[in-house]
C-alpha cells in the first residue's frame, strides 16, 4: 500500500483540502452507484473487506514489523466503486489510530482508491488473457504494477506540495538563523493561515528578516528528487512481497474459490423482494 | 499495531476523558490537528505533546500502548524529513506535526468507542458509507479472532516458529488465504442477517451523553489554547519566546507523570 | 405415530392455524451435498413449540433457511403464513424472529441496545417506541445491565441472549431457533425454556427450535420431527411418542433423553418397570409408584 505516511501540517492546506474534496466528492458518487444495487449486499461486502485490510495490516508476515496491505486483493473483490467506499474507511480507519495523518485522509483514500481499481482492472484483464492456473502470477505482477504507479502518484502529490511548510516564505524557521519569518508581510489577509506553496517576493523576504543570510538563496524547494529517491530505494522491497502474498492468496483462491474472483460481489441470485434494499 | 487493545481501552476504561461526551472529545482532536497545520515552531509543538503526554499521564491513560502508535508516524516523518532535505530543526518541527497529531487521534481512540467517533463520520456520509463503517467495526472483531485462530493451526501444523521468517511467512500467508473465504462468506451471512432483520439502511449508533461537563470544557478549552498559542506565535515575530511555552510544556508533562503515578501508589496502598 | 388421532397435542392444535407447513423440499449446496427433506411433511401450529432434531449433517439448518426464506426449494413446496418465504419474505419478516446457530455474526450493532433495537428501529418505529421495545426485550430476557456493553466483548451465553432479545423486539408470531442451548450453562437454559413456554402460552407464540440437546426436548417441545442424514424426516410424534418407543429411537438413530433410557432399561430389567416420564417431578412418583406396588 502506498499510503502517504506524510504528517499533518507538511503538504499544503489547499492540496489536503483539495484531496479531501475530490475524495468526498467520489465516495458520495461511489455511494450512488452502489445504491443501485441492493444495500445489503455491498454494505456487508465493503465491511467485511475493508475489516480484512486493517486485520491484515495488523499482522506482520515477517517478523520485521512489515505488514501487509491486501488491498490490490481487496480491489479485486469489490470492484472499483466499492473500492472507493472501502479505501476511505481503512484510511480513516487508519487516521484514527495516528497512522497517517488525519488532514491527508482524503490523498490517502485517493492513492488507496486507486491502487483498488488498478488492481482490479490488472487482475481481471489479465484473467481474461492468461490462463486461470497462472492467476497467481497474474495477481503478483499486476500488484507490482499498481504499487509502482501508485508509488509515483505519491511522489507526484509531494511534488505538487512544493515548498509547502518548508517555504521560509510562509513562516517557517529559517535553520541558519534559528528565526521566524512573518508570514503578514503582506498583511493579514495576503497570506494568513491558509499559506502554503505560496512564495512571497525573495527581496521582500530579504528586507523583513534581518541578518538573515539565506534570504537572498533562492527559496528551499522540497528535494523531490531525493525523496523519490528514497522512496523507490525502499518501495521495492515491499512491492515484492506484497506481490508474493497477493500473488500466493489469490493462486489459492483460484483453485479453490475461483467464482470469489471471476464472479463479482452477486454471488447469490436474487429474490424476488429484493430490489434496492426495499421492504 | 493491535486494534483490540485499542477497543477494550475505550470500551472498558474509566478515566474521566471516557466520560466526556464523544463531540468534545472530537472537537478537540480537530483542534489540536488544527494546531499542528498551523504552527512552524517545533518548540510550541513540542510543548502541546508533552501537555498531551502529560495529560493521558495524569488521568492515568494506558501510556505503554498510546505511545508506540503515537510514536510510530515518526519513523516515517523523519524518512520524509530526511528525503526532503532539510535541516534537522525542520527535521524535528516535522516529526515533532507527525507525533503530535498522532497523540490527539490515539486519545481519542483510547477513550472513545468507535462506534461513538463513526456516529460523527455518520452525519456527514451517505447512509452505505456510515452503515460499511459500523459493519466494518463489527467485522474487525470476528475477523481478528478468526485470523488468530487460524494462524495457530497453521504454526501448529507446520510447525513454524517466529526464528524461521520464511516458514512463518508462507504460514501467514495461508492463514490469511482462509481468512479470505471464511471473510467472503461472512458477508454472505451477513447479508442473510440484514434480510432477516429487515435492514433498510441507517445502522444507528445510540449517542453517548456526557457524564463529566468539566472534562468536555476542559478539552475543548485546551485545544483553543493550543490553537490560539500556535496562530500567535505564526502571526507575531516573538521567535525568542517560544521557549516559554515549550517549558510550560515540560512542566505540564513532568506533573502529569508525577500526578499519575502518586494516584497510583495511592490506589495500590489503599488496596 | 404420525396419526393426529394418536397425538392430544396435536389434537389440541387440530383446530389452530397453520403457520409453516414444508413438503418434499430438495435443496442442493454448491458442493454437491443435496438434502431432500422429505418422508413426511415439516408442520407448525400457532402456539406449537416444534423440535427439529438429527444428527449433524441431516438437514436441520438446511429446513430452517428454507423457513426463513433464505433458500429457495429446488422442488416441493414451503409455506410460512401461507406465503412462500422465498418470494415474499419482506411481507411476513415482520412477524418472523430468529436466532441463528453463530450469534457472534448475528450481532450487528456497537451496544447490546442498539442491536437489540435493530429491528424496531429499521422497521420505521419512532425513537422512544423503538427503545421502549429494545428495553421490555432485555428486561424479559434479564440482561438489562448489558446495554450499554459492546457485543463483542460478551460471553457466548450473553451474546446469545442478545440475539434473543433482538429477535423478541418486535414481538413475532413465529421464532425460529438454530441451536439456541449450546453455550448457555444450565441455570440459563431452564430460564429459557420458562421464557419460550410463557411466550408459546401467553402470547400464542409458534416456536421451532433445532437441537442436540436431546434432554431439553421433552421439557420444551409440544412436537418433534427427527432427520435422518440427508434430510429425510423419518420420525414425528409428541416427544413421549418418540422416546418411549424403541423401534422410534431406532428409526431416528437418536439417544433417548437420560430419564428415557433410565426407564427403558428398567423394564429390560423387569417389566412391571413404569412406562417412561420425561420430566424429574413425573419420573420420582413413577418410581415410587412402581416401587410401592412392588413392595
Amino acid at each position: 500500500m502506498s499510503h502517504l505516511h506524510i504528517p499533518d501540517g507538511v503538504l499544503p492546506v489547499w492540496l489536503w483540502l483539495a484531496g479531501w474534496a475530490l475524495t468526498a466528492a467520489l465516495v458520495w458518487l461511489a455511494s450512488r452507484k452502489l445504491t443501485t444495487t441492493d444495500a445489503r449486499r455491498s454494505v456487508p461486502l465493503i465491511g467485511v473487506v475493508s475489516a480484512l485490510v486493517l486485520v491484515a495490516m495488523s499482522s506482520e508476515i515477517v517478523p520485521l514489523a512489515y505488514h501487509i496491505n491486501l488491498t490490490v486483493l481487496a480491489g479485486v473483490l469489490l470492484g472499483p466503486w466499492a473500492g472507493v467506499i472501502s479505501a476511505f474507511i481503512v484510511v480513516l480507519a487508519l487516521a484514527l489510530l495516528g497512522h497517517g495523518g488525519i488532514t491527508v485522509v482524503g490523498l490517502n483514500a485517493l492513492v488507496i482508491a486507486t491502487e483498488m481499481a488498478l488492481g482490479w482492472a490488472l487482475v481481471r484483464g489479465g484473467a481474461r488473457v492468461i490462463r486461470r492456473a497462472k492467476l497467481g502470477r497474474v495477481a503478483a505482477a499486476a500488484t507490482v504494477l499498481t504499487l509502482a504507479l501508485t508509488t509515483t502518484m505519491v511522489v507526484g502529490i509531494v511534488a505538487l506540495g512544493g515548498t509547502a511548510a518548508m517555504s521560509r516564505e510562509t513562516g517557517a524557521l529559517d535553520p541558519e538563523t534559528l528565526q521566524f519569518n512573518n508570514p503578514f508581510t503582506g498583511g493579514v489577509l495576503s497570506i494568513g493561515l491558509l499559506a502554503g506553496g505560496e512564495h512571497a517576493d525573495a527581496a521582500d523576504a530579504a528586507g523583513e528578516t534581518a541578518g538573515s543570510a539565506g534570504a537572498a538563496d533562492a527559496e528551499p524547494t522540497l528535494a523531490v528528487g531525493r525523496f523519490a529517491a528514497v522512496v523507490y530505494t525502499l518501495g521495492p522491497l515491499g512491492w515484492l512481497l506484497e506481490a508474493l502474498v497477493t500473488g500466493a492468496i489469490v493462486g489459492y483462491i483460484g483453485r479453490v474459490r475461483p467464482s470469489l474472483l471471476f464472479g463479482g460481489a452477486d454471488w447469490r441470485p436474487r429474490l424476488p423482494g429484493d430490489e434496492h434494499g426495499r421492504r | 499495531m493491535d486494534i483490540t487493545v485499542v477497543d477494550r481501552s475505550a470500551t472498558l476504561g474509566d478515566s474521566l476523558l471516557h466520560r466526556a461526551a464523544p463531540a468534545s472529545k472530537l472537537a478537540a482532536s480537530g483542534l489540536i490537528v488544527a494546531t499542528v497545520v498551523v504552527t512552524s515552531d517545533p518548540l510550541i509543538m513540542a510543548s502541546v505533546a508533552f501537555a498531551l503526554v502529560g495529560a493521558s499521564a495524569m488521568l492515568r491513560l494506558p501510556l505503554r500502548s498510546m505511545l508506540p502508535l503515537a510514536l510510530y508516524p515518526a519513523i516515517f516523518a523523519f524518512i520524509f524529513a530526511f528525503a526532503a532535505a532539510n535541516g534537522p530543526v525542520t527535521t524535528a518541527l516535522i516529526v515533532l506535526k507527525a507525533v503530535t497529531a498522532a497523540l490527539a487521534m490515539v486519545m481519542l481512540v483510547f477513550t472513545t468507542p468507535y462506534p461513538q467517533v463513526f456516529a460523527a463520520v455518520q452525519r456527514v456520509t451517505p447512509v452505505i458509507v456510515g452503515d460499511a463503517l459500523l459493519l466494518t467495526y463489527r467485522s474487525l472483531f470476528i475477523l481478528a479472532e478468526k485470523f488468530s485462530d487460524l494462524s495457530r493451526a497453521v504454526r501448529l501444523r507446520a510447525g513454524v516458529s517466529a526464528r524461521q521468517p520464511l516458514r512463518s511467512a508462507r504460514a501467514t500467508t495461508r492463514a490469511l488465504g482462509g481468512l479470505l473465504l471464511y471473510a467472503f462468506d461472512l458477508s454472505q451471512r451477513d447479508y442473510d442477517i440484514l434480510r432477516l432483520r429487515g435492514y433498510d439502511g441507517g445502522l444507528r449508533v445510540s449517542p453517548q451523553r456526557s457524564s463529566a461537563p468539566g472534562v468536555d470544557a476542559a478539552a475543548i478549552g485546551f485545544g483553543l489554547a493550543a490553537l490560539m498559542l500556535a496562530i500567535v506565535f505564526r502571526a507575531l515575530p516573538l521567535p525568542g519566546y517560544s521557549w516559554i511555552p515549550g517549558l510550560a510544556g515540560a512542566l505540564a508533562l513532568g506533573a502529569g507523570l508525577i500526578i499519575g503515578r502518586n494516584h497510583t501508589t495511592k490506589q495500590r496502598g489503599a488496596r | 405415530m404420525t396419526n393426529p388421532s394418536h397425538n392430544h397435542v396435536r389434537c389440541l392444535n387440530a383446530g389452530a392455524e397453520e403457520i409453516v407447513r414444508i413438503s418434499c423440499v430438495r435443496h442442493t449446496y454448491e458442493d454437491g451435498t443435496m438434502v431432500h427433506l422429505c418422508g413426511l411433511d415439516f408442520v407448525a401450529h400457532r402456539g406449537e413449540r416444534v423440535a427439529v432434531l438429527g444428527p449433524n449433517g441431516s438437514g436441520k439448518t438446511t429446513m430452517l433457511f428454507h423457513v426463513l426464506g433464505l433458500m429457495r426449494p429446488e422442488e416441493g413446496s414451503v409455506s410460512v403464513f401461507g406465503v412462500r418465504p422465498a418470494d415474499e419474505w419482506p411481507r411476513i419478516r415482520r412477524w418472523v424472529g430468529v436466532v441463528l446457530q453463530n450469534v457472534d455474526e448475528q450481532l450487528l450493532a456497537p451496544t447490546v441496545f442498539d442491536d437489540v433495537a435493530f429491528s424496531p428501529r429499521q422497521y420505521g418505529l419512532p425513537e422512544p417506541e423503538a427503545a421502549s421495545k429494545a428495553h421490555a426485550a432485555l428486561e424479559m430476557l434479564d440482561i438489562a445491565h448489558l446495554a450499554t456493553r459492546v457485543p463483542h466483548n460478551l460471553s457466548g451465553g450473553e451474546k446469545r441472549k442478545v440475539a434473543l432479545a433482538g429477535a423478541l423486539a418486535m414481538e413475532p408470531e413465529l421464532l425460529v431457533l438454530d441451536e439456541p442451548f449450546e453455550g448457555l450453562d444450565p441455570v440459563s437454559r431452564t430460564s429459557l425454556l420458562d421464557l419460550l413456554g410463557r411466550l408459546s402460552a401467553e402470547r400464542g407464540m409458534t416456536t421451532i427450535l433445532s437441537t442436540h440437546d436431546i434432554d431439553t426436548v421433552p421439557e420444551f417441545a409440544d412436537y418433534a420431527y427427527v432427520l435422518a442424514p440427508g434430510g429425510r424426516i423419518a420420525v414425528s410424534g409428541t416427544p413421549e411418542e418418540i422416546f418411549s418407543s424403541a423401534d422410534v429411537l431406532a428409526r431416528g438413530n437418536i439417544k433417548p433423553p437420560v430419564l428415557a433410557e433410565l426407564f427403558a432399561r428398567l423394564r429390560d430389567r423387569d417389566a412391571s418397570a413404569p412406562s417412561p416420564a420425561l420430566s424429574v417431578p413425573e419420573a420420582v412418583e413413577a418410581i415410587l409408584k412402581w416401587r410401592g406396588a412392588g413392595d
